[in-house]
C-alpha cells in the first residue's frame, strides 16, 4: 500500500478509517501500513482524539412541545387575516361561544314569533267599546236596583234618627 | 447504499403524499428527522432557543413548499440545505450572540454522560464539563462552512457528495473543507489525548 500521507487521497482515506467508513479490506491494508509508518500512525491517533472528543458532545433533548408549536404555526398560516385577528380569542369563543350563540338564536326566534301577524294577540278594548255593547234591559235593571237601594237607605235612615221608633 | 436508496424513496414518497394533502405523512417525516435537524442546528448556533426557532422554521418551510416539491434530490439533502441556509443566516445576523456569551453557563444545563454504572463523582463531572466546553469552543471557532461540513460528516454521517449538494459546492471542495477543519481541531484538541 502506498503511504496515504504522500498521496492526494491521504486525508480522505485516514478520515474514513477514523470514521469507520472504510471497507474491511481497505482498513486492514491501512492498519498493516500504519504498523511501519509513524507519520500515518500519528495522524490517525490525533484524528481519533478529535473523533472521541466530538463524541462527548451530546445535543440536548428535543423540547416536548416542539410538534405542538409547529402545528400551531402551520394551522395559523391557513387562516385569513381576520381569522388570525381572532385566533387569540378562539379558546374563549369555543368555550363560551356556543351558549351565547344559543341564547342569541332564542332571542331572534322569540322576536320573529312575536312579529307574526296571524298570531298577534288582540289588544284589550277600551272601556267605551264595552259600554256600547251593554244591553238596554241591563241598564234599566241596574237603575231599578239603584232606586230600590235608595229607598231602602232612606227608610232605614228615618228609623235610625226617629226617637219615637225606639 | 441500498439502505440509503430505500430511505430516499421512502422520504420522497412521504413528501409526495404531503403534496397530495396527507398530513399524517408530514407527521412521519417530522418524527423521523426532527432530532437530527434540531441537534445539527444546536451545534451550529450553540443556543437552545435559536436552534429550536430555526428548526421550527425549517419544517414550516418544508410544509410551505409541499405544493412545489419535486424529488430531484435526497429528501435529507433538501432538508439540511434549508437548515444550513437558515443557520448560516442566523450566524451572520448575530442571532446566536446570546448563546456565545453564555457558553460557560449553558454547559451546566447539559446532561453529564455517565460512563460507568456508578454515578460520576464531582471531579469526573467537572472534568467532563471542561472537556465538553473545550470541544464546543473549538467547533464554534471554525469558519461557518467548515463547521457545517464537520457536523454533517461526523454526526449525520453524510457522504461527501451529499454534503457538497447541501453546501452547494463540489465534492473536492468538501474534502478540502473537512481536511482543513479536522486539521484545526486536531491542533486545538491534541491535549485531550
Amino acid at each position: 500500500m502506498r503511504c496515504p500521507i504522500e498521496t492526494e487521497e491521504h486525508a480522505e482515506t485516514l478520515l474514513a478509517y477514523c470514521a469507520n467508513r472504510l471497507d474491511p479490506a481497505q482498513a486492514a491494508a491501512l492498519e498493516r501500513h500504519m504498523r511501519s509508518c509513524a507519520a500515518c500512525r500519528s495522524f490517525q491517533e490525533a484524528q481519533q482524539t478529535v473523533w472521541e472528543a466530538l463524541d462527548t458532545w451530546e445535543a440536548p433533548p428535543v423540547p416536548a412541545d416542539f410538534d405542538r408549536r409547529l402545528y400551531q404555526r402551520i394551522e395559523a398560516e391557513g387562516y385569513t387575516w381576520w381569522q388570525r385577528l381572532f385566533q387569540p380569542f378562539r379558546p374563549v369563543l369555543l368555550r363560551q361561544g356556543l351558549p351565547l350563540a344559543a341564547a342569541a338564536c332564542l332571542l331572534v326566534m322569540a322576536g320573529i314569533i312575536a312579529q307574526r301577524p296571524g298570531e298577534r294577540r288582540p289588544a284589550p278594548a277600551p272601556p267605551a267599546v264595552r259600554v256600547e255593547s251593554v244591553q238596554a234591559e241591563q241598564v234599566e235593571r241596574t237603575l231599578d236596583d239603584l232606586e230600590l237601594l235608595h229607598q231602602f237607605t232612606e227608610a232605614t235612615g228615618v228609623e235610625k234618627h226617629s226617637p219615637d221608633s225606639m | 447504499m441500498g439502505g440509503a436508496a430505500a430511505a430516499l424513496d421512502y422520504d420522497a414518497e412521504l413528501m409526495l403524499r404531503v403534496k397530495e394533502g396527507d398530513g399524517a405523512s408530514f407527521g412521519l417525516l417530522l418524527e423521523k428527522h426532527r432530532s437530527a435537524v434540531i441537534h445539527f442546528l444546536y451545534r451550529m448556533v450553540q443556543n437552545h432557543a435559536v436552534a429550536e426557532e430555526l428548526a421550527q422554521e425549517v419544517f414550516l418551510r418544508v410544509y410551505r413548499s409541499r405544493s412545489t416539491y419535486e424529488p430531484t434530490a435526497k429528501f435529507t439533502t433538501w432538508l439540511f440545505r434549508i437548515a444550513t441556509h437558515l443557520a448560516l443566516n442566523a450566524l451572520r445576523d448575530g442571532k446566536n450572540e446570546r448563546g456565545q456569551e453564555s457558553l460557560d453557563g449553558s454547559v451546566a444545563e447539559l446532561p453529564v454522560r455517565q460512563i460507568s454504572d456508578a454515578a460520576p463523582t464531582v471531579e469526573q463531572s467537572m472534568v467532563y464539563r471542561a472537556r465538553l466546553e473545550e470541544v464546543r469552543r473549538a467547533v464554534s471557532l471554525l469558519p461557518e462552512k467548515q463547521r457545517a461540513a464537520v457536523l454533517m460528516h461526523k454526526y449525520e454521517e453524510m457522504e461527501y457528495s451529499q454534503i457538497a449538494k447541501v453546501l452547494g459546492c463540489s465534492e473536492s471542495a468538501v474534502k478540502s473543507l473537512l481536511f482543513r477543519a479536522y486539521e484545526t481541531l486536531r491542533a486545538r484538541l491534541a491535549h485531550m489525548a
